[in-house]
This record gives C-alpha cells, structure tokens and sequence, in this order.
C-alpha cells in the first residue's frame, strides 16, 4: 500500500516539514539531535498536532482541509520511544499485553527478542536493553498497521542488535507493516533501509542512492 | 461510651466510601481538564479547609431544613427530617471532608508520568481503558491516602456534627461531642478513655498515611 506523509508542525523555532511517501517497507531516519526526528514520529503518531495530511493506505490520519484529526488511539500504531515506557506494576508478559485484544504470535516474538524467560518479572528487575526489547514486543504484538521505533536498538549490545536488526526485517517480510526507525547507526541503516530519509533543521529531505534530494513528492 | 464511637467509625466509613466516588471524578476533572471556572471549583473544594467548621455546618442546616429544597425533598421521600440525622451529618461530613479526599487524589493524578498516558493512546486504549488500567492502579496509593485522610478527618470532626447532628444520644452523637459532654459532666475516667481511643485511632491512620506517602511507587508493589 502507498503511504503519504505531507504536513508541517511548529516546536519552539524548529518548523517541522514533512513531504514523503512510502511503502509497505522499512525507512530509516537519520538527522542530528533536535533535527525532529522524534517530532517527526510523533506527530506522525497523533501525538502532537501537525498541519497538513496523512494518509496510510486507503484510511486517513489526519487531514487539516477538512479539520479531521484521528485520535491516536485509533491509529492502531506500534511506538517504542528510544526510553523504554513499561508499567511497573505489570509483569513484562501483562505489559507487552497491555490494550491489545487480538495480538497474534506471542510466543515467536518473545522468543526472538529473547524475552521468554522474563514474562513474569518486573519491570524494575530488567536491565535497559531488556526493558527497550519488552517495548519492542509489545509493539510488534498488537500488530499495528505502522510501526514508529525511535532508537529501539540504542540499549542492546551490539551482538544483540545485530540479530534484532534480522527479527524487525523478517517480522516486516511477515507482516509487510511500514516501518519508520530513527537511527544514528549508519550499520543499521544499510542493512535494514528500503528508503533512507533524513531530518536537517525540521526539514524531511529524501536520500536518493547517497544524495539528499528535497523533492516534494505527489501521491500518485 | 461505646455507642457514641460506634456512630463516629460508621460515620467515617460511610463518609469516606461516598466521598472516594465523589473524589476520584472530581479529582480526575481538576488534574487532567482545563475550563471555565476551574479554579472557582479548586476554591470550593478547598474551602473546608479554612472555613469554621460552625460555618460550614449552619449552611448546610439551611441546605437541609425541613422548609427546604432538598429537605422537603428528603421529608417525602423517607418520611424522616434530614436534619438532626445520620443522613444529614453524612452530607455534611461529605462537604467537610473533600478536600481531604480530592488533593490527594489529584497530585497523584498530577504526578503521573506523561509518557504513562501516551502509551495508552499508542496501545489503542480509550480513555476509559486509560483510567481503568493506566491512571487508577498508579495512583492507588493516593487513593489510599485519599481514604486515610478522609476517615480520620471525619472521626475528628466536632463543630459540623454538633450543628447539623444535635447530639442525639444513639443516633447522632458521635464520640467527640461525647467526650466534650464528659468533661463537662466530671466523667473523667470515660473521658480519658475515649480521648485515648480517638487518638490511637488518628495515629494510626496517620501513620498509614506517611508510610504509603515514603513509596510513591506504591503502585509498584
């Protein structure tokens, strides 16, 4: 399916401006710090209010013409923030389960991410990089019809990132679900990238084989 | 002696169990909405705090005269007066109390982390699923505070129930006003007796308070 991203927000003096499409496929985002990578994400989320249009497939987000706003929750997004956001008074099993109705493949994510033997722990009793992991499942879990990681890998050690890169690539083979990932790992994005795109001051600027083109791109 | 604490404890539960149902809404509106005339509700829900307990009592006497709204309203209805009754010094322990029940309630709400609220969106949860799942089990400990506070505040209470009770021995006399009617009668022995009681009951409600108040990821638990 054809997605398309064309809108603007406004933070602080940054004016995020986003004019992209993509497919059913894997994009790596790379910029500097405070380039709105995660503003990007998050406004692409529902999370903050942005002016302009998006649409995923045949079902509209957000759509400022005709004042309409899809509220987040209706998104169906998966969102792991590069700070693993768990509840801590549910076990990492009832974390990953937290609002989803008809998840699908439990046992294969938590067994690739290497969760399995942690379901009835604690958040408190996770390291970082097994707290982001939980995050990550529990995203892929409620299979969502866009998945938005934010630096989902920043917390692994770099044996597991690179076996963490191949689960995300398959599970998207799987489930063809457009991935958005923020990056800074230039590794990770030439080993998982179908679209490269990157944030200078605001501005989503489209990678072209090596080249950053600032094409404004048309749906069809 | 034993009859008059009975009213207080019951007076309390009951007080503290509508109060949570009042409270927890209430609570929620104050921390999360922003309107018109918030803070004019912030002031109302503060005012027992600083108001004499005399005050807030002859009002709610003019709220609940047999010649008024409500009062008239009760009369047909249970065919009893509302004022000088347990009811009556129900709603009036209700009033008294919220704020002891509200603030609580909402700091905990205030505390939560944004990112809390967020990820219900992002998992899909309405904003009932949200307060459900979310918002209500990490507050669980202001809650509690909320219902500490509450209880103790209304076994404590002296000015309101006298004004809107009338210290019906057996049916609205609670245990303060029991005490004060002690002492002025030379029971000393009852009196240090059940001062001692109303004491030991304060200390432990406000040790249950500091103690949940030191885990504030009581939730956590």
């Amino acid at each position: 399916m054809k997605h398309a991203l064309h809108f603007q927000a406004q933070f602080g003096n940054l004016l995020l401006d986003a004019q992209a499409t993509f497919d059913d496929e894997i994009i790596v985002i790379s910029g500097e710090n405070g380039a709105g990578k995660t503003s990007l994400l998050r406004c692409i989320a529902g999370l903050e209010k942005a002016t302009g249009s998006v649409q995923m497939g045949q079902t509209i987000w957000l759509d400022s013409v005709a004042d309409f706003i899809l509220p987040t929750e209706q998104r169906n997004i998966g969102f792991v923030y590069s700070e693993a956001v768990l509840l801590p008074w549910l076990s990492v099993e009832k974390n990953i389960k937290l609002g989803v109705k008809n998840g699908s493949g439990f046992q294969k994510i938590i067994a690739d991410l290497e969760l399995a033997p942690l379901m009835q722990r604690k958040p408190a009793m996770l390291s970082s990089g097994e707290a982001q992991r939980v995050a990550l499942a529990r995203a892929m879990y409620r299979q969502p019809s866009l998945l938005l990681l934010d630096e989902p890998f920043s917390a692994q050690a770099p044996e597991i990132r690179n076996r963490l890169r191949h689960v995300l690539k398959a599970w998207q083979k799987d489930f063809h679900t457009p991935i958005l990932l923020v990056s800074h790992d230039t590794e990770e994005a030439k080993s998982l990238a179908n679209q490269h795109w990157h944030m200078r001051e605001g501005k989503l600027l489209v990678k072209v084989k090596g080249m950053l083109k600032n094409k404004v791109v048309n749906d069809e | 002696m034993f009859e008059s604490l009975f009213i207080s404890l019951q007076l309390a539960l009951v007080t503290t169990l509508i109060l949570l149902c009042i409270a927890i809404p209430l609570a929620y509106v104050l921390a999360f909405k922003s309107f018109a005339g918030r803070t004019v509700l912030e002031v109302i829900v503060a005012l027992p705090l600083v108001l004499p307990p005399t005050v807030l009592g002859y009002y709610v006497l003019l709220m609940i005269a047999p010649n008024s709204m409500l009062g008239s309203a009760w009369q047909n209805l249970f065919d009893s007066s509302l004022a000088f009754s347990f009811s009556g010094m129900v709603l009036a322990s209700i009033l008294y109390s919220l704020p002891f029940a509200v603030q609580p309630i909402q700091q905990a709400f205030r505390a939560l982390p944004k990112q809390w609220l967020e990820l219900g969106k992002n998992q899909g949860m309405n904003i009932k699923q949200v307060f459900r799942h979310i918002i209500l089990p990490a507050s669980k400990g202001g809650v509690l505070v909320a219902s500490a506070l509450a209880f103790a505040h209304t076994m404590g209470e002296f000015g309101v129930v006298l004004m809107v009770g009338g210290s019906i021995p057996g049916e609205t006399k609670v245990a303060s006003i029991a005490l004060f009617e002690m002492v002025e009668m030379q029971q000393q022995s009852d009196a240090s007796m059940l001062a001692l009681i109303l004491l030991a009951v304060s200390f432990v409600m406000l040790s249950l308070v500091y103690s949940i108040n030191r885990k504030p990821m009581l939730a956590a638990s």
